[in-house]
């Protein structure tokens, strides 16, 4: 059940990514005909994030600490000293930024160039920071992986 | 400076925002240099990650509310440049202190 809820995790984070990285093209080419789907999509990038949070939260809390315990007897002890520990908690910006999203592109981005530089912005730091933590969890991963096969 | 066309909504959360990572970062540090810091955010709801989450989480909403009604309900009067410019900076700050700590100094 732990493994369902960590690819459950995976899958929303990578959604939340999806879904800012295609409301960014989408912009670049705002009009009245796509602004309806941008504003969806804004939601639909918040929503994705808020699941991964709280799916990743639930796992983190109650299963990690036998992972944890993996990774700190192997030869990688800095998956989780390093990496853990800043994933867990870039992952609370992220979790803001990803909610700020549909309140900055609920202006109008057809008429105001700043909305639209705005929400660039916003997006592009959704898109760098979930690719962060997906490398991040790749590592933490590895982590276990290569202390069980080191014993 | 040209105050920004973007709304009272948007620029009162956004910088409530920047507020609340740089905030992060902060209750980090403290957090790791502190255990009675630590010790009592595990007891607040069972474990530090849920408290630190949950304290950001509040800290944004309420303090995205509260800066709307400044200025007499008018919210924070800024250029847009520096309006992107504190939230990214903001945003890149946090995510370097929280870095940093834990490649340097933990």
């Amino acid at each position: 059940m732990t493994e369902i809820i960590l690819m459950a995790h995976v899958l929303f984070g990578v959604g939340c990514l999806i879904a800012a990285v295609w409301l960014f093209v989408d912009v670049l080419n705002v009009s009245e005909s796509n602004l309806a789907r941008i504003r969806r999509t804004s939601v639909g990038a918040a929503v994705f994030m808020w699941l991964a949070f709280l799916v990743g939260g639930y796992w983190y809390v109650t299963a990690y600490k036998v992972d944890k315990a993996v990774i700190l007897k192997g030869p990688w002890p800095f998956a989780h000293n390093m990496v853990m520990e800043t994933k867990e908690h870039l992952v609370i910006l992220l979790l803001l930024v990803a909610t700020y999203l549909p309140i900055a592109a609920s202006e109008n981005l057809v008429q105001s160039k700043d909305a639209r530089k705005l929400v660039l912005w916003v997006a592009a730091t959704i898109a760098v920071l979930a690719l962060a933590m997906d490398g991040e969890g790749a590592i933490i991963s590895m982590g276990v992986k290569v202390a069980l096969m080191h014993h | 400076m040209e105050n920004t066309t973007l709304s009272k909504r948007t620029v009162s959360f956004g910088l409530a925002l920047a507020v609340a990572c740089v905030i992060n970062a902060i209750i980090v540090v403290v957090k790791e240099k502190s255990d009675a810091v630590m010790g009592a955010m595990k007891k607040v709801l069972g474990h530090h990650w849920t408290t630190h989450s949950a304290l950001i989480v509040a800290l944004f909403l309420v303090l995205g509310g509260l800066l709307g009604m400044a200025r007499g309900g008018r919210g924070i009067a800024i250029s847009t440049n520096r309006f992107i410019t504190t939230l990214i900076s903001a945003i890149g700050a946090a995510a370097l202190i929280i870095i940093g700590f834990y490649l340097f100094v933990d």
